[in-house]
């Protein structure tokens, strides 16, 4: 059965109907797979760890026909054209990729804003398909469905699962640990003023989800980077601010309390319900139900930058989103009945912000941060590989001669107002930075070992080469994703 | 420094001089997943079982003795030869001087390449177990010694020329070991397989055809050896090696016992030699059904000897069968006769 339901221990009804409506998702899917074959890659991860820039970055080299010499389609001529297409979905808006593209190319480049809103984009690639009956049979055509969101929703995955009782204890008991507990304060304080079973006013619920959203705005700013910080549509509410559907908070309860009607537990109870129907089960099933292959871009060096408390609550937030995947090797009842996703890459982004050399540790630091959620993959039969990727490789690398030893540098701009060993950049001055030395022991980033030992700086994108964007294992990565469906 | 860590720092870039272009540094990863691979997908250097070499060889030293003593027997006839000859006459000794030195030179020559060509195949021996290494383990230092190594035995050469400027192109990205391994052989090693396809076809359609035409039957296995022993030495020129006699026969000898470890023939090859060989095609004709076996057997051959003399060693699920070549031997139909196509 679909593992986004394994968490609940009785069958309900529910559960049913979430699987009879996987199968049909699954059913329509396999209908148009067969006059269109469409490959859906989910791009996953959490906020600000690339996603916008991953996805323009590879229907440019794509469309541009950039150098990928690992992806063997592209590097070998297979691919005859790339193009976009409008998407399959109405309901969705278009990913804007010429207005990203539009600011990484400008005279003054500049990143892509955080995502605000969900949008979707289809990439047509006609290929020349290996083998005789490929090549008669197969129209040679693939779809590409991409889809980007603010990956603060991606962490209301897990609400699914859980009751406004669970929700609450374990969202208070977070809030309880430090780094969490001193941003938490004035929360607290507000939330020791709640009576669950006293009468519901209006004014108490929008007070304290004021506050409970700002406690959450709090953790996430550099310097604390946590990542596990649900419910999602709080931080990044798209056209729901304002909505009911957004003016609930935990409450201080237990777990098997009950409400009476018409109390202030009731209606946040009410809220929490409405919250997880309305918009977390469709984003599920609209979205990540009907993938069919999964990166997961992790920005490690951030929480690497922030501490080991990110690192760990990084690790947290991984895991749980992993639960809400489908994973697991397709069979032919599967093919037809909802597709699983049968490979799945977890990427540490910005590996041009690192030195080469370093970059088998980075691996290792991420395939620990994703132990968990890997050797869940691994058991449903899906593959899994790890990489150290920049989408958009933004610095190139240099050696600098220090006394008696060799500093493995990055150089690039730095983009103004980044700071380094007392170093403030303005945007215009090339530098080459050594960020520190990553841990050999990967252990080492998840015990507190690294604190206050690296530095990461943000860097301006590059200009274009050649019309293409230079960038690191891109190749590797697209031919581990979508390289067998060229066969 | 700290505890083993270096402070992160930052390098301002007023002056040019002190920053060099980066160069790739080879440093061990200090963490090796040995398990890394899974076994399944694991490469494996061409089995060949290794000689025990732990008794004192007897046989050897008698054989050495012997042919030290013919060698002493021989220079010394040669030196009485050309002293007579001066006795007889100084022109004619000189001119006998002249033809000793120059037997000598050949001989000399002959040696040399000898050793060379034995020497490159234990080269290439060397360079299979290290891009084994290199793909398995991901391992950088095995991945640029092989790249180094076959880029030296490929330069200059106009079938690797294409495959190694493209290959070039890519040397200043960032690329993992195994990954960079895996493009040469992409690049530079396939379309050599391709060429030794059609080496090994042609080769098995002469011999079938030979086998069908010659009347006796001791002399086609004559012919057979023949054909096997120069496809053996074209493969092995095609991937790099220098063949010669002696390395010729080493070759021959490193590719019967790698079939004979692997069993060299997959199920489905044993099937392609019954239907064809034995079933119909010899009940058209006796002589045929022969050389459509014989045919098969010098591909099968073939394609032992490029497994071993291909210096990156491919994964068993890339490795060519005999299926895959019999599109290359009914080519043949369409240009002259066709004496093993399949009915």
């Amino acid at each position: 059965m679909p593992s986004a339901l394994e968490g609940d221990r009785r069958v309900k009804l529910r559960d049913v109907l979430d699987a009879s409506r996987i199968a049909a998702g699954g059913l329509k899917d396999f209908a148009t797979g067969l006059v269109n074959p469409t490959l859906r890659l989910g791009v996953t991860g959490l906020s600000r760890s690339g996603k916008t820039v991953f996805i323009t970055a590879l229907v440019h080299a794509l469309t541009k026909g950039a150098r990928l010499p690992l992806f063997e389609a592209q590097a070998s001529g297979r691919i005859t054209r790339a193009y976009l297409e409008p998407q399959p979905d109405d309901d969705l808006p278009r990913f804007g990729y010429e207005e990203h593209l539009q600011r990484l190319t400008t005279e003054e480049p500049s990143w892509p804003e955080s995502t605000r809103r969900i949008s979707q984009l289809r990439l047509t690639l006609e290929y020349e398909p290996r083998g005789i009956i490929a090549r008669n049979f197969k129209s040679g055509k693939l779809h590409i469905d991409i889809v980007d969101y603010p990956g603060e929703w991606l962490l209301d995955l897990p609400l699914m699962q859980m009751t406004f009782h669970e929700w609450s204890m374990a969202t208070i008991n977070a809030s309880r640990i430090e780094p969490r507990a001193s941003l938490a304060k004035t929360w607290h304080a507000h939330l020791k003023t709640l009576d669950a079973t006293s009468p519901a006013r209006e004014l108490d619920a929008v007070k304290a989800a004021e506050l409970f959203t700002s406690y959450l705005a709090d953790c996430r700013k550099d310097g604390v980077s946590l990542s596990s910080l649900p419910p999602g549509r709080f931080l990044m509410p798209g056209d729901l601010a304002g909505s009911p559907l957004l003016t609930f908070a935990p409450l201080n309860v237990g777990l098997d309390q009950d409400f009476p009607r018409g109390s202030l537990g009731d209606l946040m109870e009410r809220r929490y319900n409405s919250y997880v129907s309305k918009i977390v089960r469709p984003f599920f099933f609209g979205h990540f139900a009907r993938l069919d292959r999964q990166i997961v871009l992790v920005d490690t060096l951030s929480a690497l930058n922030a501490g080991v408390a990110a690192v760990q609550d990084l690790k947290n937030a991984l895991a749980q989103v992993m639960k809400c995947f489908r994973l697991g090797s397709n069979s032919i009842l599967s093919e037809v009945f909802g597709r699983r996703i049968d490979r799945i890459l977890f990427a540490a982004t910005k590996a041009d912000l690192l030195h080469q050399s370093s970059h088998d540790h980075l691996e290792n630091i991420l395939r620990l941060i994703v132990d968990d959620a890997s050797a869940r993959a691994e058991f449903t039969g899906a593959s899994v590989d790890v990489a150290a990727l920049a989408a958009i490789r933004a610095t190139r690398e240099a050696k600098v001669k220090q006394r008696n030893e060799e500093l493995p540098c990055i150089a690039g701009i730095p983009q103004k107002g980044e700071v380094i060993d007392g170093i403030t950049f303005d945007g215009e001055r090339e530098a080459a930075i050594f960020p520190g030395d990553l841990p050999e022991n990967a252990g080492d980033a998840l015990n507190g070992t690294m604190q206050g030992k690296l530095k990461f700086l943000r860097f301006r994108p590059p200009p274009l080469k050649d019309g293409t964007f230079p960038h690191i294992r891109l190749d590797r990565t697209l031919e581990f994703l979508l390289g067998d469906r060229f066969s | 420094m700290n505890d083993g860590y270096r402070k992160p720092t930052a390098f301002v870039l007023d002056d040019e001089e002190k920053v060099k272009p980066a160069k790739t540094k080879a440093r061990k990863p200090a963490i090796e997943f040995e398990a890394d691979a899974p076994v399944g997908e694991l490469v494996t250097v061409p089995a060949i079982p290794q000689r025990k070499t732990t008794r004192f060889r007897w046989g050897f030293v008698l054989v050495s003795a012997l042919f030290g003593l013919l060698s002493l027997w021989a220079g010394m006839a040669i030196t009485t030869l050309v002293e007579d000859f001066f006795t007889r006459s100084p022109t004619l000794g000189w001119l006998a001087l002249g033809v000793a030195a120059l037997a000598g030179l050949a001989a000399v020559a002959i040696i040399v390449r000898e050793a060379w060509s034995l020497m490159r195949l234990k080269r290439i021996e060397h360079i299979q177990s290290t891009s084994a290494h290199a793909i398995n383990l991901d391992d950088k230092k095995a991945s640029e010694e092989t790249i180094t190594s076959l880029g030296d035995i490929y330069a200059g050469r106009h079938d690797t020329a294409w495959g190694l400027a493209a290959f070039r192109e890519h040397n200043a990205d960032i690329i993992d070991p195994r990954d960079r391994v895996m493009l040469f052989d992409r690049l530079v090693m396939r379309p050599l397989d391709e060429e030794a396809h059609r080496i090994i076809a042609r080769r098995a359609r002469r011999v079938t055809l030979l086998t069908t035409v010659t009347p006796a039957a001791a002399l086609d296995i004559l012919f057979v050896a023949a054909q096997n022993l120069r496809m053996l030495r074209e493969l092995a020129e095609l991937y790099g090696g220098r063949p010669s006699t002696l390395s010729t026969l080493k070759l021959a000898r490193m590719v019967i016992s790698h079939l004979a470890v692997t069993g060299g023939l997959a199920l489905s090859d044993n099937l392609i030699q019954h239907v064809v060989g034995r079933g119909l095609l010899g009940r058209l004709s006796a002589r045929f059904g022969e050389g459509a076996v014989n045919g098969i057997m010098t591909s099968r051959i073939g394609l032992a000897a490029s497994d071993v003399c291909r210096p990156i060693p491919q994964a068993d699920s890339t490795k060519e069968t005999l299926g895959s070549l019999l599109k290359e031997l009914i080519k043949f139909g369409d240009a002259t006769k066709a004496p093993d196509e399949k009915t």
